[in-house]
């Protein structure tokens, strides 16, 4: 292989904004996105001829009545006329393939600015909000058997357990470093709950075996906004942007029962293998590791399928102090689904605005020394749908 | 979603409930693929062929992996808790999704050999697993 091809205009993110993931009672989620834009737009040097593209999820998916128009509704209020608009869902990757949508849209030269934005409240555990989450789920041949979303998430964690000799220990490990890198983020949703053990997180009520509460991501309400452009206006905006430097994706099963594999995330595989050669990288050249974790387990399987280490020793790397802050792969940043807060349909977008910070060194307290270059996996669905990301310094 | 869900019967899945009623697991089978598909479709995903026969399955697996719900879905279920959600490998190929009855829910292992036995609920017989006795 020579040289990588590079994307034309240098697609980069140019800004980011995200709202304390949080309760918001008081804001419906059509409020919730006009905070997110008006806080933004009001920060950033933009005005509606600027914007081209506007890239949202539909509202409320987990509700009875989703909006599927968003890109219609939020166009019209911001007096937008683009060339690319659309709302577009993947569960929990919906943000990173936006990301991506919008970097070959400048990359072939017809977008110069697109906003992906996105805002959630986390579906109420009640009667109707469990119905409308069961949809995922086949209605003959997996709902009759009662499954529940982490219960589906812990069919992977089993398996790989029995493969490869991961405790519950190990999984617990990603619990507690991802708490303290919340500790090191302001608007972490469990900065106040401080430090846990792994001891802490095996004494927490089981949910689903193997998974106790603290293996579960923490429901919140929340939201935020991306702002992708050509290279050139990036720098005017940020000083230091994000460089898109790599992208990949891949869609698998459509429901958990019937995925290929349980011990592997074959959509985290190939999606990440595609990742590296777009960006002609490697592994070694990732400073920063942004990993979509609903469950404590799936950090684990991801880091090897990425390629972080071989198979089946995700769970010692997990273990090993390595993810933790002041270590050499510094994992979920920002404190993590797990303890920064999942914020419902919005989710997907908390790890690329981490990995996006990291990368133009405006992190804070818990800025990475070195942080080059990030790589961000998120997977939506019950892991169908596959997006990473390789966000760099450089072009 | 109060009470333990029934699944609603497809034309592409009529077969195989009136089977699960007489006490009998059927699966699609791809003459042109040389392989056994669940669940029940209207075409094979592999070929797209539409000329899908019926067999009769062993009822033999094996457990591939499984969870302990110990946090129930819904009200039909929260009587049951814990019990175990699991995926098993039938002898013919294919996974389904089942629960394993009939057993302590920490008896359970990956590997672990099993049969299939049918719940009653409603107007349908669900396909279940327990550990194989003899
Ligand atoms: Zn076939």
């Amino acid at each position: 292989m020579s040289a990588r091809r590079h994307l034309r205009n240098e697609p980069a993110i140019a800004a980011v904004f995200e709202l304390p993931p949080g309760r918001y009672p008081e804001l419906s989620t059509l409020d919730l996105y006009r905070e997110v834009l008006s806080r933004a737009l009001a920060a950033w040097p933009l005005k509606a001829r600027d914007i081209d593209g506007l890239l949202v999820p539909p509202a409320d998916m987990a509700g009875d009545r989703p909006d599927i128009l968003m890109h219609e509704r939020f166009g019209d209020e911001l007096g937008l006329r683009t060339v690319l608009s659309e709302t577009m869902f993947a569960g929990g990757a919906s943000y990173g393939l936006m990301i991506q949508r919008a970097a070959l849209a400048i990359a072939d030269g017809r977008a110069a600015a697109v906003l992906c934005a996105g805002a959630g409240k986390f579906p109420r555990l009640d009667e109707a909000g469990r119905r409308s989450m069961s949809k995922i789920f086949h209605p003959q041949f997996e709902l009759p058997y009662g499954p529940t979303i982490p219960a589906m998430y812990a069919l992977l964690a089993t398996r790989h357990m029995a493969e490869y000799g991961t405790t519950p220990e190990q999984l617990a490990a990603v619990s507690v470093a991802a708490r303290a890198w919340a500790l090191r983020h302001p608007h972490a949703y469990m900065r106040s709950r401080g430090a846990i053990s792994v001891e802490d997180v095996l004494q927490s009520a089981l949910i689903a075996s193997p998974f106790h509460l603290l293996d579960c991501s923490v429901p919140c309400e929340g939201g935020g906004v991306i702002l992708v452009t050509t290279g050139e206006l990036a720098r005017r905006i940020s000083g230091q942007p994000a460089y898109i430097r790599g992208m990949g994706e891949f869609h698998s099963h459509g429901y958990q029962s019937q995925t290929d594999a349980f011990n592997i995330s074959v959509g985290t595989r190939e999606a990440g293998a595609q990742a590296f050669r777009s960006a002609d990288m490697t592994p070694d050249d990732i400073e920063v590791i942004e990993i979509y974790d609903a469950f404590s387990a799936m950090p684990i399987i991801c880091l090897e399928d990425l390629g972080f280490c071989r198979k089946g020793e995700g769970g010692a790397l997990a273990a090993s102090g390595r993810i933790l802050p002041g270590g050499d792969l510094p994992l979920n940043t920002y404190g993590g689904l797990l303890s920064y807060g999942h914020t419902g349909d919005a989710s997907g977008l908390s790890m690329i605005i981490e990995g996006a910070l990291q990368v133009m060194n405006r992190a804070g307290e818990r800025q990475v020394a070195k942080a080059g270059a990030a790589l961000v996996h998120c997977y939506g669905g019950m892991q169908a749908d596959h997006s990473t990301l390789i966000l760099s310094r450089e072009a | 979603m109060e009470a333990k869900p029934i699944p609603a019967i497809s034309a592409a899945s009529a077969p195989y409930w009136e089977a699960a009623a007489n006490g009998k697991l059927l699966l699609q089978y791809c003459d042109d693929c040389s392989r056994y598909l669940f669940y029940p479709r209207s075409w094979c995903p592999h070929c797209y062929g539409g000329a899908l026969e019926w067999r009769t399955a062993s009822g033999r697996g094996a457990v591939h992996t499984y969870s302990v719900v110990h946090a129930a879905p819904c009200v039909g279920f929260e009587a049951d808790a814990p019990y175990v959600a699991a995926v098993i490998d039938l002898q013919e190929g294919p996974r389904m999704m089942a629960n394993i009855i009939g057993c302590a829910t920490e008896t359970v292992r990956v590997g672990m050999p099993v049969e299939g036995i049918f719940e009653a609920r409603g107007n349908i017989h669900l396909p279940q697993f327990r550990p194989v006795t003899a």
